[in-house]
């Protein structure tokens, strides 16, 4: 397990570079001045310019303006938003947790609704209610997500007034930001109206979710009963019947953790598509998270705020697909076997 | 003497024909790949067919609801956006634009991706890992960061809606082959070839190609949707197609100024976008699953 660990670890750094070094190439070809496209400054004092030339080694060749970058860029010199005049690390530490708590939201929700869905469908003989969960969540899978934001937004909150479409909370609650998520925060708070902040943010964090949590949704519900249907057959589970087992405890015990696998080996899949549906749903909602500082990045041409912003999205993309990939294999004895037989 | 029959049917289906008589079984694929049949000729026809051109404005005919609205007329048959443009005419002239291109672009990053997926498949150790790992880094950045990378350095537009698209789909290609390739090169058979004195090149074009079309044909059918929605997203934040561009993704985000008062411009080339990327999915499912009798 050790050495399989260190590989990743390998696997992590090494996409990292490369990522990085599209990025820094990338930045060589954005149709303004480098050190401009580098710090952020627009019309910088001879001594910003002397600085920002000896840290990033302007005069240098590329391989080690290569090695100049990367250092500036993880040590966190992001450089400054053109458009702010902000450092661009402040800003996007400022909009994370946003993104992070409506991804935690929606894919909870995903997991949390999918899950018991697909061993439903897996377990249902009755073919209409298998073609219908069938047919539900293939449209789910084609939904352009805009467009179902938009549709959503249009009922529940223009038609029918029932959830707010914009914003984390109602701008008439003060609330200090402690670790970034608001629905902690508004608990956290010692204002007397804390409660009555709760509920507000919790009504604002609905539709977005909901809108995001749908593409996930329906992929787990595929996954989960495909899995079951194949799992039910096993020899294992017949086993389990003739030793006059209950339905439901061979269902929850023995066959759903292993049906289980195979979802968290799709999720880590998906995390690329997941990100993207997540910028879409942040700019239609104006969720203050990091896609829509990103793509109000791109409108203003704003090309720090777009180096850190894809930087930081795709490192943690990077991370995260791979810590689902060493606990897929941390927890599935199968696929450990092959990592051994493969070394 | 009777003849003696060993076969209960006269003659042996072909596998292809088996593979067709799966697909046939299943309603809903049949039901889809007419669906895709008519958009494939509406994206090729459509300019010809439109009774508008799109840019044509009719200034007495301003946000015009639907035929079926008691306030809509017959001629402008989907109604009209606040410019009077017919909105039916607009979407038959950008089918092409995002039906067509999503299979362009589908079409070029297959063919990229089988030439490096199948050459790292086909590799071993430190070589073959280096290449899929490569575009590992790449597959982890979503397709919408791809594109603002893109539209950073080169503006925005519809042909960089190419290049973004197309560049996150590659490697998905090249996962997809360099598996299906490197899990049939552990098989016996290959094995059984590789004793018969057959060299590389034939190993996998005669012995392991035939195993992998299929894998093929099902990431293409989802790639195809998925470069429907991704063009059409783009459109949508006004990073790919311009203003007036009738692509069914800068349709829905023309029209969101005019949500509230005709909502139909936005949800009419929302439920196209729906409608094709759900025909895609189902002709996808029906293959898969009449693949898969056969797979297994």
């Amino acid at each position: 397990m050790g050495r399989y660990l260190l590989r990743r670890l390998n696997l992590f750094l090494a996409t990292s570079l490369v990522l990085i070094a599209v990025l820094f190439i990338t930045t060589g070809y954005f149709p303004v001045d480098k050190q401009y496209a580098l710090t952020g400054i627009e019309s910088p004092t001879l001594q910003q310019q002397a600085l920002s030339r000896d840290e990033f080694k302007l005069d240098s060749n590329g391989f080690n303006q290569f090695l100049a970058y990367t250092e500036q860029r993880l040590s966190g010199n992001l450089g400054l938003s053109v458009t702010s005049q902000k450092p661009v690390i402040d800003e996007l530490t400022q909009v994370l947790p946003a993104s992070f708590e409506l991804a935690i939201v929606a894919g909870l929700l995903a997991i949390l609704l999918g899950v018991p869905l697909g061993v439903l469908a897996s377990l249902s003989k009755n073919k209409i209610t298998q073609h219908s969960i069938m047919a539900i969540t293939l449209t789910g899978y084609s939904i352009p997500v805009f467009w179902l934001g938009l549709t959503l937004s249009l009922w529940f909150g223009v038609e029918l007034g029932w959830l707010p479409i914009s914003g984390r909370i109602n701008l008439l609650y003060e609330i200090e930001p402690i670790t970034g998520f608001m629905l902690i925060d508004t608990l956290l708070s010692d204002s007397i109206y804390r409660i009555s902040a709760f509920l507000d943010a919790l009504q604002h964090i609905v539709l977005p979710a909901i809108t995001l949590a749908v593409l996930p949704f329906t992929v787990v519900v595929r996954i989960t009963r495909a899995a079951m249907l194949h799992i039910m057959n096993e020899p294992y589970i017949r086993a389990a019947e003739a030793r006059g087992l209950h339905t439901g405890t061979i269902v929850l015990r023995h066959a759903l953790p292993n049906a289980l696998i195979p979802v968290l080996k799709n999720m880590g899949l998906m995390l690329g598509t997941f990100a993207s549906y997540a910028m879409i749903v942040e700019v239609i909602f104006s969720w203050p998270g990091v896609g829509s500082w990103l793509v109000s990045g791109i409108y203003q041409r704003d090309y720090t705020v777009i180096q850190g912003g894809v930087l930081g999205v795709a490192l943690i993309i990077i991370f995260f697909s791979i810590l689902i990939e060493v606990l897929h294999n941390a927890i599935n004895p199968i696929s450990r076997k092959e990592i051994y037989a493969a070394n | 003497m009777p003849r003696i029959s060993i076969y209960q049917e006269d003659d042996i289906p072909s596998p292809m024909r088996k593979l067709w008589q799966a697909f046939a079984d299943n309603p809903f694929a049949l039901m889809g790949l007419w669906a895709v049949t008519c958009l494939l000729f509406l994206a090729i026809f459509g300019p010809w067919i439109a009774p508008f051109s799109p840019e044509q404005q009719d200034p007495l005919a301003l946000l015009l609801p639907p035929s079926w609205d008691a306030s809509g007329t017959v001629e402008h048959f989907l109604g009209t956006d606040d410019l009077g443009r017919d909105i039916f005419s607009r979407l038959l002239h950008g089918a092409h634009l995002t039906f067509g291109m999503a299979l362009a672009i589908v079409m070029a990053s297959l063919a990229v991706g089988f030439v490096i997926g199948s050459i790292s498949g086909m590799m071993k150790g430190l070589k073959s890992s280096i290449l899929s790992h490569l575009l590992d880094a790449l597959l982890s950045i979503p397709s919408l960061l791809m594109a603002i990378l893109v539209v950073a350095v080169m503006g925005p537009g519809l042909s960089n809606v190419f290049w973004a698209v197309g560049i996150a789909l590659t490697p998905q290609f090249v996962r997809a082959i360099h598996q299906a390739v490197h899990e049939e090169l552990q098989k016996d058979y290959v094995t059984a070839a590789k004793l018969d004195g057959a060299n590389s090149i034939q190993i996998f074009w005669y012995v392991i190609m035939p195993n992998v079309w299929e894998t093929l044909i099902i990431q293409t059918t989802l790639a195809i949707s998925a470069a429907i929605l991704d063009i059409a997203a783009l459109g949508f934040l006004n990073l790919g197609a311009q203003a007036p561009s009738p692509e069914w993704g800068a349709m829905v985000s023309q029209g969101l100024d005019n949500l509230l008062t005709a909502p139909w411009t936005v949800t009419i080339p929302g439920v196209a976008i729906l409608c094709s990327v759900l025909a895609i999915n189902l002709v996808g499912d029906g293959l898969r699953s009449a693949l898969s009798p056969i797979r297994n």
